[in-house]
């Protein structure tokens, strides 16, 4: 059975970062915890996630309530077939854009002398000076922030786009019959459908963002200083830059606890929608 | 769905004389309908300008890059960057190598996950274990891709595959497989059993059976599941970042990247190796659209556009 090669290439790695992460850097020998204690003493570590979590909790936030509130003005807006045949081909488009790929879209757009977004802004009548969207600590944490929105908010909407469709629509007319306004309409009609689809969401992004590597590396490499420099980034930096991978086992070890665990709370409510 | 029956719960809503056909609400409502289609209008226009904005950089001519103010559409359209970044940076060997290793990847992928896929829905396979099985398979897809590739790139090392295409395709199988398998057992449900059983009572075997019946009744669900395959392993960076080292087995995704850590940006060529590495996958999937969402949601979300 191939469950016998997927098996091989995860488990078998499983095991063998046990083994790393139980090492001394590149003196080798035994180690025991040493490297699982070390990270409670990493004030980069803790910085890092800091960072991530800063990056989760904006990102997620604004495509989910964003996402939510353009898939709600969509279903009531749009009635035509062909504008909102209209409305998913372009929302796809970035979703399936390669992040590397997006990641260069928003390094052009950003460029500080004559990128578009400075370029706009000036027209607009802002003369400071011009803004270092890549190389300020708030604002790279903006730019990177932006291209996630960019990207992965229309995965929220047409997910909930979805979801507002399988609505009964007598159900709605009912509504309207017993004088449901627009608010009432969403909290106690559609609501209901959309919350699993809220929490399906909410875990797709949840995990995404968590690991983000790609156009982080593309748009700002992690600085400047560290203030975009992810857990994915930081792992990255210590495996393959300072190539100590027995602490990067063992960070990579904690991860995958923590992801477990947060997987077997939110599987329980999954799998009623999945299977 | 589980939260049917709380949305038949009669709705409490505050305006009970409805029976107002009043034309001023009508009226209000239409202008705020007004508003917000215009608001939506205006929203295509940012998602589609970044785009457009990379595509216009790619097609101007290296003098007109610092033009102050810049033009929006290049003066001269040329197609000088995309030569010079793929013929004369040679990027062109990646992107052999990066479909290579696409094509490669979907066949692998695409065997193994009706191999797995089949028995889980047509042999009697303990109902625990194909919930497990196909649990496990979904936790996959949450693994930070960071964690894994930690052990593997020393695996590989040891191996003796690094900088090899084949450790790609490898990895990318094995990283795909969990939402192939999820997808083609959908279609494979829905092909009835009835169908297959018939052909075994003529006298076909379970091989053929499988390859005359079977397959051809879910070549649409194959056709697509190889799409989205090829697409996510032609964008995917990370492993290709930690396990290629030279053009001998990079992907052009490797290529895109390297354009931005040079020390003087090339902005026309970087544009221009962006578009590509963005077109194939648009392209492909804007084929297969119907079939992105489900995908993406492990089947959760039937979509049809």
């Amino acid at each position: 059975m191939p469950v016998l090669f997927l098996l091989t290439v995860v488990v078998y790695p499983l095991f063998y970062a046990i083994g790393l992460s139980l090492q001394y850097y590149r003196v080798g020998g035994f180690a025991g915890l040493h490297n699982f204690a070390f990270a409670f003493e990493d004030r980069l570590l803790g910085a890092s996630l800091r960072a991530t979590a800063l990056y989760v909790v904006l990102a997620m936030g604004i495509e989910c309530l964003l996402g939510l509130a353009l898939a709600v003005a969509v279903q009531r807006t749009v009635r035509s077939a062909l504008g909102r045949t209209l409305a998913y081909l372009l929302f796809i488009v970035p979703m399936v854009t390669p992040p590397v790929a997006a990641g260069v879209i928003f390094r052009l757009m950003y460029i500080p002398e004559y990128g578009i977004v400075n370029v706009v802004l000036r027209d607009l009548g802002y003369h400071g000076r011009p803004i270092l969207w890549m190389s300020s600590p708030g604002m790279a944490m903006f730019s990177v922030v932006s291209v996630d929105v960019w990207q992965w908010m229309p995965f929220v909407f047409l997910v909930l786009f979805a979801g507002l469709s399988a609505v009964p629509p007598d159900m709605i007319e009912a509504g309207e019959v017993d004088g449901a306004g627009g608010w009432a309409r969403f909290r106690h009609l559609e609501l209901p459908y959309l919350k699993p689809l809220l929490l399906l969401v909410l875990v797709f992004r949840f995990t995404d963002t968590l690991r983000v590597f790609d156009h982080v590396q593309v748009l700002t490499m992690g600085g400047p200083g560290a203030s975009t420099e992810f857990l994915s980034l930081y792992l990255y930096r210590i495996a393959f830059k300072f190539n100590n991978l027995n602490y990067a086992s063992a960070l990579a070890l904690y991860v995958v606890i923590v992801v477990s665990i947060l997987f077997a709370v939110a599987s329980r409510y999954l799998s009623e929608e999945l299977a | 769905m589980t939260s049917a029956d709380r949305a038949a719960e009669p709705c409490t809503a505050p305006g009970r004389a409805a029976a107002a056909p009043a034309a001023r609400p009508r009226r209000r409502r239409s202008l705020l309908r007004g508003l917000v289609l215009a608001s939506l209008g205006v929203l295509a226009g940012v998602y589609l300008f970044p785009f457009a904005w990379m595509v216009s950089t790619s097609l101007k001519p290296t003098r007109e890059l610092y033009l102050q103010p810049p033009s929006l559409w290049p003066l001269h359209p040329t197609l000088d960057a995309y030569a010079a970044a793929l013929v004369g940076a040679g990027d062109w060997v990646l992107l052999r190598n990066s479909v290579i290793v696409c094509l490669a990847t979907v066949a692998a992928t695409l065997a193994m996950a009706l191999l797995i896929a089949y028995p889980l829905t047509r042999l009697g396979v303990p109902p625990r274990f194909r919930r497990g099985l196909l649990s496990w398979l979904l936790s996959l897809r949450f693994l930070p891709s960071i964690v894994v590739v930690i052990p593997i790139f020393a695996t590989v090392r040891t191996v003796g595959l690094y900088d090899q295409l084949p450790a790609l395709v490898l990895i990318y199988t094995a990283f795909s497989l969990p939402f192939a398998v999820w997808m083609l057992k959908g279609f494979l449900q829905e092909v009835p059993q009835e169908v297959e059983e018939a052909a075994l009572v003529d006298g076909a075997g379970r091989w053929r059976a499988f390859f005359r019946i079977v397959l051809p009744m879910i070549s649409p669900g194959l056709l697509a599941a190889g799409v989205i395959t090829f697409a996510l392993a032609w964008s995917e960076f990370l492993y290709a970042l930690i396990l290629t080292a030279t053009p001998r087995s990079q992907t052009f995704s490797i290529g895109v990247w390297s354009f931005v850590t040079e020390f003087e940006i090339i902005w026309n060529q970087m544009a221009a190796v962006g578009v590509v590495s963005a077109l194939v996958p648009i392209v492909l999937l804007l084929g297969a659209r119907r079939y992105v969402i489900s995908a993406l949601t492990f089947g959760a979300v039937r979509e049809k556009a």
